[in-house]
């Protein structure tokens, strides 16, 4: 019996191993290597045409520079849709919901972007701390809340994902929950939850592929900014 | 709330991070998308597909 409902979020152990683990480790079997022949089947073709279609869009408004940062960003995606998506599933652990893991991966991105803007264009990337055509008065406030805002990027990046997939699957415990402890008493009231889950898991699948993206496409525009 | 606890923080970091790192490159980069088939008495080849840049 579950004793909170935030107990879902802390990893499991199986024969003291972490799930955490597991779970990064296994979605992974659901990509298998494309053959070099020119037809392959349903499954490899879909993810072919996904990140063909991801990286070309991701990278149209990078200058050539920024394209080396294809396959680390495509990678990112799967990595992160994969796991977000199957940790949906029920009995599953989503290690998404971590935030020691989103910061991890938030953290180091976002400083290598802004070590490539101070590296290699330091005018262009302190100039942004300071938006064109700003009245005098307002300069020195205005530099102070925009070194601000650079440094909070990447926690809001982190919190971003993880704040999202965390309310997603609170939201869905405590409907799925309510829908159990009515069934007894109001079944119609219990159908009719039960219906609101439902569409609340699709959306749920929604929210899962955007966070994904969205913190991507961040990531992209903060390379865009500095490179 | 556990999912803010950063305790084992270096070894999420360590493992997402050779997870991803890893196996997942291999396994994008091997999708490769090559042009689309021409026919024989066609008159220009289109080469606009794009691949990764190395």
């Amino acid at each position: 019996m579950m004793t909170s409902f935030f107990d879902q979020f802390a990893s499991p152990y199986l024969l003291g191993i972490p799930l955490i683990l597991v779970a990064m480790l296994l979605p992974w079997l659901l990509f298998p290597a494309p053959t070099s022949r020119w037809i392959n089947n349903r499954l490899i073709t879909v993810q072919t045409w996904l990140t063909g279609r991801f990286t070309n869009q991701l990278m149209t408004p990078l200058n050539f520079s920024g394209h080396k940062w294809a396959l680390l960003f495509a990678s990112l995606m799967v990595f992160l849709i994969t796991i977000n998506l199957l940790g949906l599933l029920p009995y599953t652990f989503t290690p998404t919901t971590q935030l020691s893991l989103n910061m991890g991966f938030a953290v180091p991105l976002w400083l290598a972007t802004v070590i490539i803007g101070m590296k290699n264009q330091p005018t262009i990337a302190l100039g942004h701390l300071l938006p064109e055509g700003t009245p005098i008065p307002l300069i020195p406030a205005l530099i102070i809340i925009e070194t601000i805002s650079l440094f909070i990027r990447p926690l809001a990046l982190g919190v971003r994902l993880t704040a999202n997939l965390t309310a997603g699957h609170l939201l869905i415990q405590l409907i799925a929950t309510a829908v159990f402890v009515l069934l007894p008493m109001m079944p119609a009231v219990a159908i009719l939850t039960a219906s609101v889950l439902f569409l609340l898991t699709l959306l749920e699948v929604a929210v899962a592929m955007i966070q994904a993206y969205v913190f991507i496409l961040l990531l992209s525009l903060y390379l865009q900014e500095n490179i | 709330m556990p999912q803010l606890n950063p305790k084992p923080w270096f070894m999420i970091l360590f493992f997402s991070w050779v997870i991803f790192l890893t196996i997942i490159p291999t396994k994008i980069i091997n999708h490769i998308q090559p042009n689309d088939p021409t026919q024989v008495d066609a008159k220009e080849h289109k080469n606009d597909t794009w691949n990764w840049p190395w």
